[in-house]
């Protein structure tokens, strides 16, 4: 098989000959790997099989417009994204920002719609098939990166607080909000399907620790149908395409919910949170799965040798059809050691099905 | 059902405008102020901590409940003033230095507002000086951390030493949370309370107050 063929074919639960390698580092650890084992691309370094193609780029990159909707002023030296969100630093907590929210004060509908919402409807997108085809002529699979698809896009926006008295209130802030985003997902992902990509990876965090973040009522009524719309519609441009779902935490009743929706590989299953063994015996027919070694566990706090047990046991668990792209559940931070990312790669590069 | 027992359903169902309304009959009926705050927005509040304890309802249903509480109380406030209610402790809550999250912190501070106290709420980010500063400034019963991330959780020992440090450990009631503490955790660095969630947090903290 080739790479290209292989994690494919992984995903789709048809076996496969090597087991592929993939996490995320938080700067302090890129900086790292590129002093101690001069990877100066660690995704190249380490071998992943997928990269990611760029988004759509706006016409109008100007986020100066959004400082005016926020009552108390934004902190100095804060950064605004695209959709007017602040992100505030902070000198103790090194790549992570607070997050301000736009539209938090805002108290009728005509307001919320006057907002300057990023317009991707007439976005340049003529960079994403010329990528697409350079990812794939390498041997590798071509990503769209869409996470914070509908939920979390409006919440960061509306401020979760907000958005969930409207939900509550069922009233035409929510409707319209929801609406606003998924039409602009929307319209993102179809550029994706276009273009060409193998997967598109969407997500919005649903989870706490121990229980789902809101009802499946309240789930099903606002965000479950505007997940299938998108879904649906980047399906029937390309059938084939691999749809990834990423939410933190413990989702367990939100699992077929998603499986209905149209989602086929679930990211990224937190081991403190749900035991993989459970759900891959539950929904590991209907779906395959990306992540579970712990980040608030054994990655930071294991020994090389826990965290390679820990992959072998999921791989385990999946089987020779695959199912399973094993993988740290979340961007690793400082305080996981490298000899513990080595581990990670070394186990997924010897593993022999027991 | 008597109209204390009104303010407590619609509070518990986050009805802010039919919460508003029943208070101010309430009031105009003469009933006493202490009582609508006890019998209709303390009971209610209790009795949707019960049920998410119990995961029958979800943080969006806390959140509105609490948004109706403190619809309620913007009213009765003033009331309670004149009448000399004490709070039953003041509580100094906030998540730790370098960490950012703070849902599950504000969702325990609307908890422990709900259950009786008064609630310094210092936001995120918050240093061991500043979190002992501000507990020291409104004589505090309780200091509350939060943390969310494996490496911030390594604060709340900072403020713990802290307070031994300055000889203040014994004055404070050092509760701890989030996602990812546990109650061995809170043993090792010797945090007084540890609890899985809001609702607990605010009854573990009632009775410490007594057993003060
Ligand atoms: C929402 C969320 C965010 C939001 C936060 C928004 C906000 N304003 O708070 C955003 C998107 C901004 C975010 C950012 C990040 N996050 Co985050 N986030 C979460 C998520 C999905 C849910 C947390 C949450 O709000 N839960 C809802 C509330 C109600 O629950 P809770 O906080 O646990 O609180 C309850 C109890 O713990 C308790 N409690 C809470 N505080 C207190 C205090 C006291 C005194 C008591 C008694 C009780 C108590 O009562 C609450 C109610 O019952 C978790 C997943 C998870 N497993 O928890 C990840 C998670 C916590 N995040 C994680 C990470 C890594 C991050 C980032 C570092 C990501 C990044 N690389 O940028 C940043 C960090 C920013 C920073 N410096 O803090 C990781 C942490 C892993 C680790 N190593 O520990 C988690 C576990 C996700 C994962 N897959 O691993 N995150």
């Amino acid at each position: 098989m080739t790479n290209r063929e292989n994690l494919l074919s992984l995903l789709r639960r048809q076996g496969y000959e090597h087991v592929p390698v993939e996490f995320v580092l938080c700067p302090h650890l890129q900086e790292l790997c590129k002093e101690k084992l001069g990877a100066e691309d660690y995704e190249e370094y380490f071998g992943f099989p997928w990269r990611r193609v760029d988004d759509l780029k706006l016409a109008d990159q100007d986020v100066e417009k959004f400082r005016k909707f926020y009552e108390r002023p934004l902190a100095e030296g804060a950064d605004i994204d695209l959709w007017g969100v602040g992100h505030e630093k902070s000198p103790n907590s090194m790549h992570m920002t607070y997050m301000r929210h736009p539209m938090e004060d805002m108290e009728t509908l005509e307001e919320v719609m006057e907002y300057p919402f990023p317009d991707f409807a007439h976005a340049d997108g003529s960079h994403q098939p010329e990528q697409v085809k350079k990812i794939k002529e390498q041997d590798l699979v071509a990503l769209g990166d869409m996470q914070m698809t509908i939920w979390e896009c409006a919440w960061y926006m509306r401020s979760m607080e907000e958005l969930f008295c409207d939900m509550g209130d069922e009233n035409e802030i929510a409707e319209f909000l929801f609406d606003k985003v998924t039409e602009l997902s929307l319209i993102r992902a179809k550029a994706y399907a276009n273009a060409g990509v193998d997967v598109l990876f969407l997500g919005d965090d649903i989870g706490m620790q121990h229980t789902i973040m809101m009802s499946e009522e309240l789930y099903c009524r606002w965000i479950k149908p505007r997940l299938k719309k998108i879904i649906d519609e980047v399906k029937r441009i390309n059938p084939e395409i691999i749809i990834f779902y990423h939410s933190c935490g413990f989702i367990e009743p939100m699992i077929p919910h998603l499986i209905e929706a149209g989602v086929d590989v679930l990211n990224p299953i937190q081991s403190e949170c749900m035991d993989f063994g459970e759900i891959y015996q539950k929904y590991g027919d209907k779906i395959s799965f990306h992540g579970t070694i712990g980040t608030q566990t054994v990655m930071p706090k294991g020994t090389p040798e826990e965290v390679k047990e820990a992959v072998w046991k999921n791989l385990d668990i999946a089987g020779e059809k695959g199912g399973l792209f094993v993988a740290p559940t979340h961007m690793l931070e400082p305080e996981v050691p490298l000899e513990n990312i080595l581990a990670y790669v070394e186990a997924c590069r010897t593993y022999r099905r027991s | 059902m008597s109209i204390l027992e009104e303010i407590s359903e619609f509070l518990q169902k986050g009805k802010r405008k039919n919460v508003k309304a029943l208070i101010e009959q309430a009031l105009e009926e003469g009933i006493d102020p202490k009582m609508i705050l006890k019998e209709g927005l303390m009971s209610g509040m209790s009795i949707i901590g019960g049920k998410f304890k119990r995961e029958e309802v979800f943080v969006p249903d806390v959140m509105m409940a609490a948004r109706a509480m403190n619809v309620g109380l913007s009213i009765l406030e003033p009331k309670l003033v004149e009448a000399g209610n004490e709070p039953i402790g003041r509580v100094v809550i906030g998540t730790v230095q370098g960490d950012l999250h703070d849902i599950g912190k504000n969702l325990t501070a609307m908890l422990l507002k709900g259950a009786g106290f008064e609630i310094y709420d210092m936001g995120v980010d918050v240093s061991a000086e500043a979190f002992l500063e501000k507990a020291e400034e409104v004589n505090a019963d309780i200091i509350g951390l939060s943390a969310l991330l494996s490496t911030t959780m390594l604060q709340m020992k900072e403020v713990i030493d802290l307070l031994k440090e300055k000889n203040l450990r014994d004055k404070y009631i050092v509760m701890i949370g989030g996602a990812p503490i546990t109650n061995e955790f809170a043993e090792e660095i010797g945090a007084d309370y540890y609890t899985p969630d809001a609702a607990s947090a605010a009854e573990a903290a009632k009775k410490a107050v007594e057993s003060k």
